[in-house]
């Protein structure tokens, strides 16, 4: 692992321990010779078994919010060695998966963060994952190896987070944060032959924790008190030279799933005794405000006694509403966009922007959706382009609105297509036009896949444009960030019921015409948290 | 339309031209992929144009139904909705008629069937689906045709040929008053079924029809027939249609049938094969398909085709990530959909460049012997291009021959 770098973090002003913040993430590439950099607050895009949802490469790669991927590990558990264990050269996970050391940061988790179904319990020495085959155990020296071989830039240390039905006793908690301090320690030993030089460390450059104590706030405590305390004899000579593990620790990182599933009792889960597990509800709806607050709050209590210059990160926020308030309140700087790129398989454009819109009486009109729901029958003779708050690469020179540069909005022709003999021409080349909300209301109809594509792509546009809304805010006028949050919340409907909305139609559509495509649907679920089953017919 | 015959094969009936469309020029011979409902199954135009695809084919049967024609006259036409800015063939909606519809019946004044979505009676003439193609705005249309399927036997074959010349009749005086042909060009859809001379009679009407029509396909092909007669009513039709029209074989898309078509003076061809088959992760190559899904390429870190240019090929992805990811990722099929995509340009390009340099013959030997060389030649192939004047046994006389369709493909693990 000697070309991976550390991975650092600026934070520009030196804020209270919780209060918005904005930053730079940093990692400089030496045998690349470049430097990847990513402002904060950001996003990070989700994948499935490897890949960005219904993109393909090439399209990954064109698309300017996706800079950072979150790869979850468990689908490659299929493979005995897994895959990117394999792959030959450096970076083997990067290129096993086409994601250009040049251009993306990737972190690799064991388990797929979005993913809160039931599962086998974990042990004292392994974590049950979840792969095609079945559920696999994982122990923290198999993990080790995996990371060792796969060297992603930024690894998740493992942690114990239950997801067996029922609530956890007292005893359950303290075993889990015992076995993930543990875990983490495990992770931070000295790499066997690591050459340490200047700037270097003997252990993984890059290990985020996941901070472990479920909803109790004593657990999450203790949990964040046993990272700063001094390790003595056997534990301290396991990961010397490090003095206690928040030394060795680049990152704070937080599954919300667990925990909205945690404190929603609303929702069911079906819970099978010994996995592979039920599908995930599609139905689930986002976490009321109150959900929200007592997630702040756990957060807090996580980080409260930490030093404040890491990086923190959150996975699974379910809206942008979640997560203004935990910019605000906490000062997360990453996010997945699970979410939205959940969004866009259910057939849904993004169409909100930080801040919001002042156009209009919104203050009595009733709330704003954060997106539309392409199924529906009103955009079938629509020819607009997806947003409403962002302007498509047709619009007027002096249109005021942010724009959108997604290849939905703003599509790019190829420079030089293919020429496969020599009689033939250049086509000539047209002035780009944005598809029309009419023409993904027909995709989504016959089913056809490239509609995932263009809203996926659309979706992580959006999501990127809202997080530099909210770091122009943070830069310009930070006294009115507050202000600007709870404007916005006036105006975008909290509920997503957009979402709730595509969710039933593009069920009834897959059911009408789907020639099996939802049983497919129901098996991809069994296995990912994200993306559309393959339309084979 | 301009379409120029640029050069033609010494030895087979090889043809290489050039058709200039409202959108655009096309290089023939040509494969055109199939973007039924307006759409490359998972990919965007833009992919579409940047792998060197100047000709796509939309399906009237089902833009009839989704969008439907409003839809697509708000639109402006079918490639306004979609974003495709060159060249875009439509069929009539006659085949799927039949091939999708079980209860459609034909009369004299056109086929009558059930809405798939209301159930409704719906009557679909010459003259209605000339002007839904209006409506789409295809750059080439298909007159309607009455449709059997090839494997169809006795007096309805006759019935159906006879009356597809009577459409073609409808069809070409709707499409003159409509004053669209300057921008839209109308092809003949020659029937008969698998007898000659029904085939025959068929020809003879209409190149009657020479100076209405843009050009000339091959229909009622490509259902099941045997090879061994799919090649001879091919060589019998391209024979005998005028030279100086595009001659358009109708459902055509294995690589060895295109080669095969190509030689014996076919201009066009469709077929939703390399798109269908990247879905279930089978990747085409000049060695012939792999199935991507099997055992043996888990661990195969080689891309698809190492000299592949299209993006999958170029990035790298190898055959493992695609084997993990193929048939559960929608990215993979986009992935591979690219690859093949390309390899049916490439096949048909590389036919156009020997064409004009004269050397066909030898790409024809040397495409079968990298293809088939090891599973053996389709006797078929052997028999048909033996009768423009090529032998693929030329020089190894002791290659494999296998009878049948010959079709090669990767089955499983031990195969």
């Amino acid at each position: 692992m000697s070309h991976l770098s550390l991975l650092r973090f600026h934070i520009q002003s030196s804020p209270a321990t919780f209060s918005p913040r904005l930053g730079t993430v940093s990692l400089t590439r030496q045998s690349e010779n470049t430097s990847l950099e990513v402002h904060t607050p950001g996003l990070i895009a989700s994948t499935s078994r490897g890949v960005v949802p219904h993109l393909s490469g090439d399209h990954t790669r064109a698309s300017e919010a996706i800079r950072w991927v979150h790869v979850p590990f468990e689908s490659f558990l299929e493979l005995s060695p897994p895959l990117p264990t394999l792959h030959p050269g450096p970076y083997p996970t990067h290129a096993c998966l086409g994601f250009p050391p040049t251009k993306h940061i990737l972190t690799m988790s064991l388990r797929d963060p979005a993913d809160d179904r039931d599962m086998p319990p974990n042990g004292n020495e392994f974590v049950s994952a979840l792969c095609l085959r079945g559920v696999r155990k994982v122990t923290p020296d198999e993990w080790r190896d995996y990371v060792l071989a796969a060297q992603p830039d930024v690894l998740v240390a493992l942690s114990d987070i239950p997801f067996t039905s029922g609530s956890y006793s007292q005893k359950r908690i303290t075993k889990s944060i015992e076995r993930s301090a543990s875990w983490l320690a495990n992770i931070l030993r000295p790499l066997p032959g690591r050459h340490v030089s200047a700037g270097a460390t003997p252990h993984f450059p890059n290990v985020l924790v996941h901070m472990a104590g479920g909803t109790t706030p004593v657990a999450r405590q203790a949990f964040s008190r046993s990272l700063l305390e001094p390790l003595f004899d056997k534990e301290a000579e396991a990961i010397k030279p490090l003095n206690n593990l928040d030394q060795g620790v680049a990152g704070y990182t937080f599954d919300l799933a667990p925990l909205h599933k945690s404190l929603s009792p609303t929702t069911a889960h079906t819970a099978t005794k010994n996995g592979p597990v039920a599908a995930i509800d599609l139905f689930s709806a986002p976490p009321a405000p109150s959900v929200i607050e007592q997630v702040v709050s756990l957060i807090r209590t996580s980080l409260e006694p930490l030093p404040a210059t890491k990086p923190r990160f959150v996975h699974s926020a379910s809206s942008p509403h979640e997560i203004l308030a935990l910019i605000r309140d906490v000062g997360i700087d990453l996010f997945d966009a699970h979410w939205a790129q959940r969004a866009a398989d259910i057939g849904v454009a993004l169409d909100f922007v930080f801040p919001a819109p002042t156009t209009g009486g919104v203050s009595d009109a009733a709330p704003r959706e954060i997106g539309h729901n392409f199924y529906d029958k009103q955009y079938s003779h629509d020819f607009s382009s997806f947003a409403d708050t962002l302007r498509s690469c047709s619009a007027e020179q002096d249109d005021k609105r942010p724009s959108c540069v997604c290849m939905a909005c703003a599509p790019s022709r190829p420079s030089e297509p293919l020429k496969h003999s020599r009689l033939d021409e250049a086509p000539p080349l047209h002035p780009p036009v944005p598809y029309t909300r009419a023409y993904m209301h027909h995709l989504l109809h016959t089913h056809e896949m490239a509609a995932h594509t263009l809203l996926t792509l659309h979706n992580l546009a959006v999501l990127d444009t809202f997080f530099a809304g909210v770091r122009r805010v943070l830069s310009e006028q930070p006294e009115i960030f507050s202000q600007e949050i709870t404007r916005f919340e006036q105006i975008y409907d909290g509920k997503l019921g957009v979402l709730a909305e595509a969710r039933k139609t593009w069920t009834e559509v897959s059911l009408a015409r789907g020639k099996g495509r939802l049983a497919r649907e129901k098996e991809k679920l069994k296995q990912d948290t994200l993306g559309t089953a393959v339309e084979l017919n | 339309m301009q379409f120029e015959v640029l050069a033609t094969c010494h030895t087979t009936r090889a043809r290489a031209s050039r058709m200039t469309l409202s959108h655009g020029v096309t290089s023939l011979p040509t494969f055109m992929p199939v973007a039924t409902q307006a759409a490359i199954k998972g990919v965007t135009p833009q992919q579409v144009e940047g792998l060197g695809i100047t000709l796509i084919l939309n399906n009237t049967y089902h833009l009839n139904l989704r969008p439907g024609i409003g839809v697509l006259r708000e639109a402006g036409g079918a490639h306004r909705l979609q974003g495709w800015n060159h060249n875009l063939l439509t069929d009539s909606g006659g085949f799927q008629l039949v091939s999708l519809n079980k209860f459609t019946t034909i009369t004299e004044q056109g086929a009558f069937f059930a809405s798939p979505f209301t159930g409704e009676p719906t009557m679909l003439t010459p003259e209605e689906s000339i002007s839904i193609q209006h409506a789409i705005g295809a750059d080439i249309i298909m007159q309607l045709d009455d449709v059997v399927s090839s494997l169809t036997v006795g007096p309805r074959v006759a019935e159906a040929m006879q009356r597809s010349i009577r459409w073609l009749d409808r069809c070409i005086e709707f499409h003159e008053k409509s004053g669209k042909r300057d921008t839209q060009n109308l092809f003949a859809i020659v029937q008969g079924g698998l007898d000659p001379v029904l085939r025959d009679e068929c020809l003879n009407e209409m190149i009657k029809r020479h100076d209405k029509v843009a050009g000339y396909a091959i229909g009622g092909l490509s259902g099941g027939e045997e090879k061994d007669i799919f090649w001879r009513i091919i060589r019998q039709c391209a024979e005998k249609l005028p030279a100086d029209k595009p001659r358009y074989s109708m459902g055509i898309g294995f690589a060895e049938d295109l080669l095969v078509c190509v030689a014996l003076g076919v201009d066009m061809a469709d077929c939703v094969f390399p798109t269908r088959t990247a879905r279930f992760g089978v990747a085409l190559t000049f060695n012939g398909p792999l199935n991507l899904k099997l055992g043996k390429h888990a661990k195969d870190f080689n891309p698809i085709d190492s000299t592949c240019p299209c993006p999958t090929c170029k990035d790298g992805v190898s055959r493992a990530t695609l084997h993990h990811t193929a048939t559960h990722e929608t990215a993979a099929a986009h992935a591979i959909t690219l690859h093949n995509l390309a390899f049916q340009a490439r096949v048909m390009g590389q036919a156009r460049d020997s064409i004009m340099d004269g050397t066909f013959p030898a790409y024809l030997r040397r495409f079968f012997a990298d293809y088939f060389g090891d599973a053996g030649y389709p006797e078929w192939c052997i028999n048909a291009l033996r009768s423009v004047g090529v032998d693929l046994l030329d020089g190894n006389p002791d290659a494999k021959v296998v009878k049948g369709d010959g079709a090669k493909w990767e089955y499983s693990d031990t195969a």
